[in-house]
């Protein structure tokens, strides 16, 4: 019933993320969407060092690509990534949100207007409030809302920032937000 | 606090305005980002809502340059993905200087700046700048002025000169770039020669015989059927064996132009184009 999740994370995300991209099924149905702050200058590793031990592919799009279940979409270095209409990719080299490019709060805004109910969002570690407004979008839809358990973030700035906005649906530690996905019924 | 949502109709709306007022064809703009900046034109420009830009737009002929201005996003870094500057100085102008006739080149995405002066310095360092004929694409008056006068946002300073020095160039971007009471200006003697070029959203004002294009992060902006238009349109202003360079994360694979290409860098996304 759902559509896509999209994941955002900052400062102490990587081993979360790591985690549950390699606790997924290798057959999971939905498009995963990670967008996570990054340095900007530096384009290439990234996507590898996610891809070593996830259990579906992780890709950096291009511009325009079709979203597909099963595979995990990483924003490009120094590019918001927005989802388009028609389920596609899109990106842009529009100015720094909060800071940052790419940013969280574009990206689920983006994803929350075009899969509106159908979307599970979900904030990590992270030490700006980039993604509390994307994750309020998201909610404001009718998509789902997860933050992860701030006493388990390496840093609570993101997640609380979150907590302020939104009446979340779920606060999960790193093993409840795996158990979650995995139990989603296609 | 809600910002504002700009809605699929009144969107339509504009693009209509724009079309039948200015006749500016917008209607094939990537829908998400295009939706974001006219939002972000009506908040920033104290307009209520998508009528009150339509009203503006409709009474206010003068406002369309900053319109156009606004609607476009800013290249904001010079020496965007310095590795590009690399080859494009190591590799692919010393190809292009080997070859006969003019060198020829185009900076065809709507720029801010940026590649414009990216481009002189690196064919200023080659020591070539005085025998380039050097175009450049604006869509709005506002911007060629802002680009005359070498004004550089100050908060971009840090940014351009980290660029440039991964780009190992000879010299040093202060070299270049003046800093004053906190005001950035670049020496606008780099661009003394630059042709500019004033574009509709369909590029109706393209030089020929050029060698090469840049045309970085500009059609991420357009859906897949504008794409292709405008890469044919503007492919036709390259010579056969003439360079064009997009951005890192776009792609011709998702155009139907990519036959016209070989393949040069794919890393770099810079292409050939083939002969006939």
């Amino acid at each position: 019933m759902y559509k896509a999740v999209i994941i955002g994370g900052s400062a102490g995300s990587f081993q979360v993320i790591t985690k549950i991209l390699s606790s997924l099924p290798q057959n999971f149905h939905l498009p995963v969407l990670l967008s996570l702050h990054r340095l900007k200058h530096v384009r290439s590793g990234f996507v590898e060092a996610l891809s070593i031990k996830a259990s579906i592919p992780v890709i950096e799009p291009y511009d325009k690509d079709q979203i597909k279940p099963g595979k995990a979409y990483l924003a490009p270095a120094n590019y918001h990534m927005f989802v388009e209409l028609g389920n596609k990719i899109a990106l842009s080299t529009e100015e720094p949100v909060n800071h940052s490019r790419p940013s969280i709060d574009l990206s689920f805004t983006t994803a929350a207007q075009v899969y509106r109910d159908k979307l599970i969002g979900i904030i990590l570690s992270g030490a700006n409030k980039d993604g509390a407004y994307g994750l309020k979008k998201i909610k404001d839809y009718g998509g789902i809302a997860i933050v992860q358990d701030p006493e388990e973030c390496q840093v609570k700035t993101m997640t609380e920032s979150s907590l302020r906005l939104t009446k979340v649906d779920h606060i999960y530690r790193t093993n409840e937000i795996i158990r979650f996905l995995q139990n989603l019924k296609p | 606090m809600v910002r504002y949502e700009i809605g699929i109709v009144e969107t339509r709306n504009v693009i209509k305005t724009l079309l039948e007022t200015f006749d500016y064809d917008f209607s094939d703009y990537a829908l998400t980002s295009f939706k974001r900046r006219l939002e972000d034109i009506i908040i920033n420009n104290g307009l209520k809502d998508a009528d009150g830009l339509i009203y503006r737009l409709k009474n206010n002929k003068d406002y369309f340059e900053y319109f156009l201005r606004e609607i476009t996003p800013e290249t904001t870094e010079m020496f965007r993905d310095p590795s590009l500057w690399r080859t494009l100085r190591d590799d692919i102008i010393p190809d292009i200087t080997r070859t006969s006739g003019k060198l020829k080149f185009w900076v065809g995405n709507f720029d801010s700046g940026e590649d414009l002066y990216s481009l002189c310095i690196t064919l200023n360092e080659l020591g070539i700048l005085n025998e380039s004929t050097i175009y450049c694409s604006i869509i709005s008056n506002v911007i060629e002025h802002k680009i005359k006068s070498g004004k550089i946002d100050f908060k971009q300073v840090e940014t351009n000169e980290a660029n440039y020095t991964r780009c190992n160039g000879d010299k040093n971007y202060s070299d270049y770039v003046t800093v004053n009471n906190g005001m950035a200006t670049i020496d606008t003697k780099l661009i003394e020669n630059v042709t500019f070029l004033k574009q509709n959203t369909l590029f109706n004002n393209c030089p020929n015989s050029v060698k090469l294009l840049l045309f970085r992060n500009q059609i991420i902006y357009y859906n897949q059927s504008l794409q292709d238009k405008i890469i044919n349109n503007i492919s036709n202003s390259l010579v056969a064996g003439g360079y064009l360079a997009i951005g890192a994360k776009e792609t011709l694979d998702n155009t139907n132009t990519s036959n016209k290409f070989t393949v040069i860098n794919d890393a770099e996304k810079v292409y050939k184009k083939k002969t006939g």
